[in-house]
């Protein structure tokens, strides 16, 4: 999640209350609503994202990396193979959020250090990343529910 | 700035371009269109009653930064042109009137049929409407790409020139563009990124590119095997460029509203096939390949823009906000396209 948990919950109160409360005609309605702002509100400060879902792609992104920097080492891909372990040894340990943003980092410097190498070089690290991005996808993905595009483009 | 006020002060804006007996008669906000504020207006001089649509410059929207001005430029320059855009006759930047620039289209009729399932599992568009509309859609595309924007004095768009520039122009601008997101860039949009920067393809022609052109922004008048296009909107990402990059958007596996079917209207192989034949000009699949790509690198930054401006509080729109969550479908489809394993 991209958005902080606590900046969607103030944008959630604000437009219930400046975009909708003021539509809502009936008094019980009313009552309903200002009882879910009351709920966001003291959601607000105790509430994070699960901690699992944040390990399960640290765990990839860790054994993907180590995969493509063992994969390059000796000849050509060493250089590259040096600076995604550098990258990989520089991820704190934890908290796993932290983590997280500095795999990532990693996975793209990864991408960007084997991309001007010869596909026979680049190839083997690009397919153990490649899938780690694949996964990760697909893990995010099976978190969806259906969308409501329809719904809130229409009214 | 209230609604009501915004109602009054066009008010006297359309006053002194339509007489000053004007008033607003009726006036709504859309929800459709995510990237500028859009008001639907009725107004009426004397006994005349006229449609326009007032499009605004958002304080935090999907396309930063905003300059209104190319697309109202575009829009004018094709208003007698028989290509169905709408016919946008002004532009006003002064901050003193609506506090942001925007400009005004005649309403056109039709509705604008949207890019998801219904909630019973319909699209939408029947059989008889599809058949009707596809041809159509193809059609305007041709049509759109075949303007002679020299004449129309839309070289001020930029020409890229010929060869791979189009397609590398493209991809910085996208690149730029997630760059002022100031979000590090997700691990599949850098991947996507370098695969484009490596496969930039060469055109032979540069066109007029809606930027934007699918399901989502056809306006349709209803009426089974006689439906119509009605009109083209949203020109917001309107540029100089190679025309395949509109056909590739258009066949996006992002409008295709649950179905398989490129902007819900035919197979993208037949869609390609259809603008190959009607403006006699091949639909090379490599390159369409990479517009695939782009479509979907475009669509992700677009997504991180309305986020950042929801994470920085200059916007509780909460149709921004949602984008968190359709990010990881964006991932996925990038991950097939660029031929990752996926499960």
């Amino acid at each position: 999640m991209l958005i902080p948990i606590e900046r969607l919950v103030d944008g959630l109160v604000q437009t219930l209350l400046e975009q909708v409360l003021p539509d809502v005609g009936s008094r019980f309605a009313r009552g309903q609503l200002y009882a879910v702002v009351d709920v966001l509100r003291n959601l607000r400060d105790r509430i994070d994202e699960r901690p699992a879902l944040l390990e399960a792609e640290a765990a990839s992104a860790e054994a993907a990396l180590v995969a493509a920097a063992s994969g390059l080492r000796g000849g050509a891909g060493s250089e590259a193979s040096g600076r995604i372990e550098a990258a990989l040894a520089a991820a704190p340990a934890s908290p796993v959020a932290e983590r997280l943003v500095a795999l990532r980092g990693a996975v793209v410097l990864a991408m960007h250090a084997i991309d001007d190498l010869p596909p026979a070089v680049a190839d083997p690290a690009r397919a153990v990343l490649g899938a780690h991005l694949g996964g990760q996808a697909l893990r995010e993905v099976a978190l969806l529910k259906p969308s409501l595009l329809a719904e809130i483009s229409g009214g | 700035m209230p609604t009501d006020d915004v109602r009054s002060r066009l008010e006297r804006f359309l006053q002194g371009k339509l007489g000053a007996t004007t008033k607003i008669t009726a006036f709504d906000r859309s929800t459709e269109g995510f990237s500028q504020e859009t008001f639907v207006v009725e107004a009426t001089t004397g006994r005349r009653k006229r449609g326009f649509v007032v499009k605004r410059e958002p304080v935090a929207g999907l396309l930063e930064p905003y300059d209104l001005e190319p697309e109202f430029r575009v829009l004018h320059a094709l208003s007698d042109d028989p290509l169905p855009s709408p016919p946008t006759p002004w532009f006003e930047r002064d901050p003193g009137v609506l506090d942001r620039s925007f400009y005004v289209m005649e309403r056109l009729p039709g509705e604008v049929p949207v890019p998801a399932m219904k909630a019973d599992g319909s699209g939408p568009f029947d059989d008889a409407e599809r058949a009707a509309i596809g041809p159509q859609v193809v059609r305007a595309l041709a049509d759109l790409h075949a303007v002679d924007w020299r004449a129309r004095g839309l070289a001020f768009l930029g020409d890229p020139g010929p060869g791979t520039a189009a397609a590398r122009r493209e991809i910085e601008r996208w690149a730029a563009r997630l760059e002022r997101t100031a979000y590090p860039a997700p691990p599949i949009l850098a991947t996507a990124l370098l695969w484009l920067r490596r496969h930039a393809p060469a055109t032979d022609v540069v066109t007029l590119v809606h930027g934007d052109y699918r399901l989502g922004n056809f306006l349709v008048e209803r009426a089974g095997a006689s439906t119509r296009l009605t009109g083209i909107l949203d020109w917001e990402m309107v540029h100089l460029g190679d025309p395949l990059e509109d056909v590739a958007w258009c066949c996006s596996p992002l409008w295709r509203a649950g179905s398989d079917l490129a902007s819900a209207l035919m197979t993208p192989d037949a869609f390609a096939a259809a603008y190959a034949a009607v403006a006699r000009r091949a639909a090379d699949p490599e390159r369409l390949r990479f517009y695939d790509v782009l479509a979907l690198v475009k669509m992700s930054v677009i997504m991180l823009t309305g986020l950042r401006g929801f994470s920085d509080g200059r916007t509780s729109d909460l149709r921004m906000a949602i984008f968190d969550h359709q990010l990881p479908f964006l991932a996925m489809l990038l991950a097939m396209t660029l031929g990752l394993p996926v499960g």
